[in-house]
């Protein structure tokens, strides 16, 4: 389902590597110390297998 | 015989090659979609970064990662720039910082800021350090006691800084002055061309070659073991039996699939030993420029920076890891373990560090990349690695948790796996 970017969160595991933005394919995720998913997010969910530790959650 | 991979790192992939190539079937498991860990390129608006590395191999076509690709077959051209290293000293001496200027002094010549007195004592100490090593202090003890002066200090948090992400106070003076043996032995630093990608890729047609498999996005979540021996592991629910498990996860993961396990020498004491490891932290800086920012493919040092310890820009060796007419500049500073609640704080030093060192030239900050805990830039800091084995005797660690003794980053890895493979296969690795 594709809404308006409000489910998708960061837990505590993220360390900032910035992984993930480069999987986003709509550029949703800022990136200092951790990331922050922006309100361009369209909650597909494609960058949540490319995070090494597991920090993201929808 | 079988083998089973757990992670696609450098350190598994070096493996699973050189173990394919022996005649192992094997099969790596890699929890990602995307194969190489810390050490393959990611696409950012047109550029290549990378998931870790700074796209640099610690001792160029000379070290011990390049022999081992080469015995393994793996097609990777490693480019060493030139000049190799390149020291930012402030234009007067006395200065604290860039900010009435700089110089830039070859590496060569770092003896230069030195006392007249403490470049003596330097001479000497490059012989008597080498028959009789100093033990037991960290490398700033050593330095205190026999080269006290500000720069000593700078110039060796920098290098260490840089190259295993460390403050000279955190390095023990053992792997210290193993290290530097290790860089007059082997030489300075490299550039894949392609990128670290590159060489991960080239691993991973070896390992194709030789009808090995690499399962993506399949996560290992538990080891099944009979005695003081494991006989396979647990992928995406499945059983998977193998002769040998080498793991690129670490010790600590290694050894949290253990702690339930009962009646094996020694896993208490290893257990113990795991959970004193502590990983290095720090931050890299992606930087796009339409002109060079250095000007050279060899390492940039910067003592003189609050953070920063060094810079390179990769693409004056290998242009392709940018869009054209474009360059890429990466920074790197080592984050210190009480730092760590403070990330922001260090970007943005490490950001104004950058503004300093590059006065009056226009670039723009790409990405803002750090890594600390579970994602670290190594997993054990440099100095204080276990070896490859475990209580159990055809289990191993491989990968910059287990580096060889005085590595840097993944030099250290390749140490490492000829170690653990020379145990596998005997006198075929020497
Ligand atoms: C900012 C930074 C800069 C660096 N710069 C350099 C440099 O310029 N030069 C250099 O030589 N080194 C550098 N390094 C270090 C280098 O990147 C790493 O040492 C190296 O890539 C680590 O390789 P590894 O073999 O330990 O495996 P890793 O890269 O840690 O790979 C382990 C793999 O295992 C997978 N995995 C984890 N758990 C599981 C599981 N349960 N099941 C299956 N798979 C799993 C992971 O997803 C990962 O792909 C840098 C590191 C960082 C962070
Ligand atoms: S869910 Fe989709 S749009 Fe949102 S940050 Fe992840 S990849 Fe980007
Ligand atoms: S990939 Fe994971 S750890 Fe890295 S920045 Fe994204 S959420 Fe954080």
């Amino acid at each position: 389902m594709q809404s308006d970017g409000e489910s998708m969160k960061v837990n505590k595991n993220c360390v900032g590597c910035g992984q993930c933005a480069a999987f986003c394919i709509v550029d949703a995720i800022d990136i200092k110390g951790k990331a922050i998913i922006t309100c361009t997010c369209t909650d597909c969910r494609k960058c949540i297998p490319y995070c090494p530790v597991k920090a993201l959650e929808a | 015989m079988k083998a089973i991979i757990i992670g696609s790192g450098l350190g598994g992939l070096l493996s699973a090659a050189k173990l394919s190539k022996a005649g192992y079937e094997v099969d790596v498991f890699e929890r990602l979609p995307i194969i190489g860990g810390r050490f393959t390129n990611i696409q950012y608006k047109g550029f290549e970064l990378s998931t870790g590395a700074l796209h640099m191999i610690p001792h160029g076509p000379t070290g011990p990662l390049a022999r081992l690709l080469e015995e393994v077959g793996a097609n990777v051209k490693i480019i060493r720039g030139k000049p190799v290293t390149v020291i930012r000293i402030t234009r007067k001496r006395g200065d604290t910082d860039y900010k009435f200027g700089y110089k830039d002094l070859l590496f060569e010549n770092f003896k230069t800021p030195f006392s007249i007195l403490n470049r003596i004592k330097l001479m000497y100490y490059a012989i008597s350090t080498r028959k009789d090593p100093p033990t037991g202090k960290s490398f700033e003890q050593w330095c205190k006691e026999h080269l006290d002066q500000d720069w000593t200090y700078r110039i060796s948090d920098a290098f260490f800084g840089w190259s295993v992400s460390l403050r000279g106070a955190d390095v023990p003076v053992e792997e210290a002055f193993a290290i530097i043996e290790n860089l007059y032995r082997y030489g300075g630093p490299g550039v894949p061309m392609g990128g670290c990608k590159a060489v991960t890729d080239a691993l991973v047609d070896v390992i194709r070659a030789h009808g090995g498999n690499i399962h993506t996005s399949s996560e290992v979540t538990g080891l099944k073991t009979v005695d003081s021996k494991v006989t396979g592991i647990i992928a995406n629910g499945f059983e998977h039996n193998a002769n040998i498990v080498i793991s690129n996860i670490g010790h600590p993961e290694t050894a949290r699939m253990l702690s339930e396990t009962t009646g094996i020498n020694g896993l208490k004491a290893y257990l113990e030993k795991v959970s004193e490891l502590k990983p290095s932290a720090g931050i890299k800086i992606c930087i796009q420029s339409d002109k060079p920012l250095i000007g050279h493919g060899g390492v940039l040092l910067t003592p003189y920076a609050k953070r920063v310890n060094g810079i390179n820009e990769v693409t004056n060796i290998d242009p392709a890891l940018s869009p054209e007419g474009k360059h890429l500049t990466m920074s790197h500073q080592c984050v210190h373990w009480s730092d760590l609640d403070n990330l922001e704080k260090e970007i943005e030093l490490g950001l104004e560090d950058i503004k300093e060192i590059f006065p009056e030239k226009e670039y723009e900050v790409l990405m803002i990349q750090s890594y600390s805990n579970g994602w670290p830039v190594n997993r054990s800091s440099s100095g204080a690695d276990l070896k490859g084995t475990t209580p159990l005797s055809n289990l191993y660690v491989v990968g910059d948790g287990a580096k060889g003794k005085g590595g840097i980053e993944v030099e250290g890895i390749a140490l490492g796996v000829r170690e653990t493979l020379h145990n596998i296969l005997g006198k075929e690795m020497l």
